[in-house]
């Protein structure tokens, strides 16, 4: 008779899992030609925003025209992964139920979503190359010395994956509520607003830049915007990635807890 | 030796109370009223190795419910499982390797992906060795005459070639076990009798255990002998299928088109059943009369055109037994 004994982890699945994500996002041809189009069009809009408020008021808070540019350029090119819901089929599975057929598989469930969600992040993330050409013919995009690009990068890397357990924790109040879309729609308009990916934080009261600078949503993409046009310095990169690393460990504990207590008081819908 | 065992499972779901009209609906935004629902109490059961069994009984009765214990999906509220010596809540990943699964509603391919790819997913997760898949699939493909669909995407296959693609899929890793929720439904004569020639193949050759819940009498009569009847979610028989069919399935109905507009139909030995138009239903128990005594009364007394005999499906002896009680049938004698 078999004994419980946990079979040793194996990689092997969920790369598969990844690949079969990214073939699937790519068979959505029409998906690419609408997120670059709607990308440019963005682009464009934001210039002539930017534009038109400077021609008034000169250089406002120390960022000048060509720095808030690259800024939102760059916070539009970072939108094309982070924006992405990479945790969506959670929430779909739930909610038709669909997702007894990857309870009763041999696999780590949340590493599957793992998997899955970084397979269709990079089908986008390759979107990010034509996407770039595009915007050098819109607007001009500062490139900032190796050192300030590796912290960014590195700041990039810790808020995608802040992203990602945000995203998993909302998915994951399906088990809960069975419907997320009231929750999603408010952590959309907070990491639009509040994260800095529209306006920079610098522009707003200070008091309240305090405040959302230690929020998880500007770890997303205020920080290594910051980073990338040179609000925050060197000085402060220690801090301000550590925000961002602390963030990251709660958000991914939070995730563990929720997902064991979501998962053991899991209702099959329908059947 | 035993390979499935549940000991006094119990499964109660807690839901929200729905009020009706546009004010409840207002209203449960600010209080919630929960109540419970026991979906399974008191189920008992062991199979042997190599057993079929068809697990049987109406619409939410708890069939889904107890296949989901069994598979690790749900977790009992109170009671055991063991399924090949492992609990399948506590060691869901063991379990999944143990077990192969067919919904019948609910497909577990990749919908996106052409069943091939599918299937190639499917041997990195359960980590098949790349011969014993070839050797697999090459048998099932000859079974179930995969191969002409093996490159279409599984939304574009139909039903019955979805059902072959499900099931070559739950046996691919060669499962000890497998568990088949109500597989033959919606599909046509042809595709079910591909699917239960299937199911007794891979009995036969490998000796896998299957769980098969149905409506379909003819799914249970051409694979098993044993059932096991479940209503109001525990069990009220244990057995052989002959036998409960003997106890229960005592009446049949004789269907009678006529050739002329009779106003009243009666004969001997029957009780009407219902009629629609000049087809007249007539019900009557076999122990107390014979199919042909009853037809020839049929004949002497009436001009008809067809005549036909319906057998008792399993929903009408269950509705049956669920009316009239379950009443001292001896204990189940086990296989």
């Amino acid at each position: 008779m078999a004994l419980a004994v946990r079979p040793p982890f194996r990689l092997e699945p969920y790369l598969e899992f990844g690949k079969k994500a990214i073939a699937r996002e790519a068979t959505y041809r029409f998906d690419v030609f609408t997120s670059i189009g709607s990308f440019a069009l963005r682009i464009y809009l934001l210039r002539m925003v930017w534009v038109a408020l400077y021609a008034r008021n000169a250089a406002p808070h120390g960022l000048p025209l060509h720095a808030i540019l690259t800024y939102s350029a760059v916070a539009l090119l970072m939108g094309l992964v982070l924006d992405v819901d990479q945790v969506s089929s959670l929430y779909t599975k739930l909610h038709d139920g669909s997702i007894v057929s990857d309870f009763m598989r041999p696999i780590s469930v949340p590493l599957y979503f793992f998997a899955d969600g970084t397979g269709e992040v990079l089908f986008h993330a390759s979107l990010i190359v034509p996407s770039l050409v595009l915007a050098l013919f819109i607007v001009h995009i500062d490139v900032p010395s190796g050192g300030t690009l590796a912290a960014f990068a590195l700041s990039f890397v810790l808020g995608y994956f802040v992203g990602f357990c945000i995203n998993f924790i909302l998915n994951c109040t399906a088990f809960w509520t069975l419907e997320i879309h009231a929750v999603q729609l408010i952590v959309t308009w907070l990491t639009d607003l509040l994260g800095g990916e529209l306006v920079p934080l610098v522009f707003f009261p200070v008091a309240l830049q305090h405040a959302l600078f230690a929020l998880p949503f500007a770890a997303m993409f205020s920080t290594p915007l910051l980073i990338y046009v040179g609000e925050i310095g060197p000085d402060r990169y220690a801090s301000a990635l550590g925000i961002q690393a602390i963030w990251l460990v709660v958000l991914a504990l939070a995730s563990v807890v929720i997902w064991r207590a979501g998962s053991r008081r899991i209702v099959v819908q329908g059947g | 030796m035993t390979i499935i065992e549940t000991v006094d499972l119990k499964k109660v779901f807690r839901s929200v109370v729905r009020r009706p009209g546009l004010s409840g609906a207002f209203a449960a935004l600010f209080s919630r009223e929960f109540e419970e629902k026991v979906a399974v109490e008191n189920v008992n059961f062991s199979l042997q190795e190599g057993e079929i069994v068809g697990y049987l009984g109406p619409n939410g009765a708890g069939k889904s419910t107890t296949i989901k214990m069994l598979t690790g999906i749900l977790v009992p509220t109170s009671g055991v499982v063991r399924v090949a010596g492992i609990v399948p809540s506590e060691h869901r990943q063991q379990n999944g390797q143990n077990i192969g699964v067919v919904f019948g509603q609910r497909s577990q391919l990749y919908w996106d992906l052409p069943l091939r790819e599918s299937f190639e997913l499917l041997r990195a997760i359960y980590d098949v060795p790349r011969d014993r898949f070839a050797q697999n699939l090459r048998h099932f493909s000859d079974i179930l005459d995969l191969d002409r669909f093996m490159g279409t995407p599984v939304r574009q296959l139909s039903l019955g070639e979805r059902m072959r693609g499900d099931f070559a899929a739950a046996m691919l890793h060669d499962p000890k076990i497998v568990f088949l929720d109500e597989p033959t439904i919606g599909l046509d004569v042809v595709a079910k009798e591909a699917i239960r020639e299937f199911i007794a193949t891979m009995n036969r050759e490998r000796g896998t255990t299957v769980v098969l819940t149905t409506h379909d009498l003819a799914d249970v009569e051409r694979l098993t002998r044993r059932i096991i009847l479940i209503d109001e979610g525990t069990v009220i028989y244990d057995g052989l299928l002959a036998r409960l069919r003997e106890e229960y399935g005592t009446h049949r109905i004789l269907v009678v088109t006529l050739a002329e507009n009779y106003p009243d139909v009666e004969v001997e030995g029957a009780q009407p059943n219902g009629r629609d138009g000049n087809i007249v239903r007539l019900r009557f128990n076999r122990h107390e009369v014979a199919a042909e005594t009853l037809i020839r009364r049929v004949l002497d007394a009436y001009r008809i055109t067809d005549i036909s005999i319906e057998e008792p499906d399993i929903d009408s002896i269950v509705r049956r037994i669920y009316t009239e009680g379950y009443n001292a049938l001896p204990a189940a004698l086990p296989i």
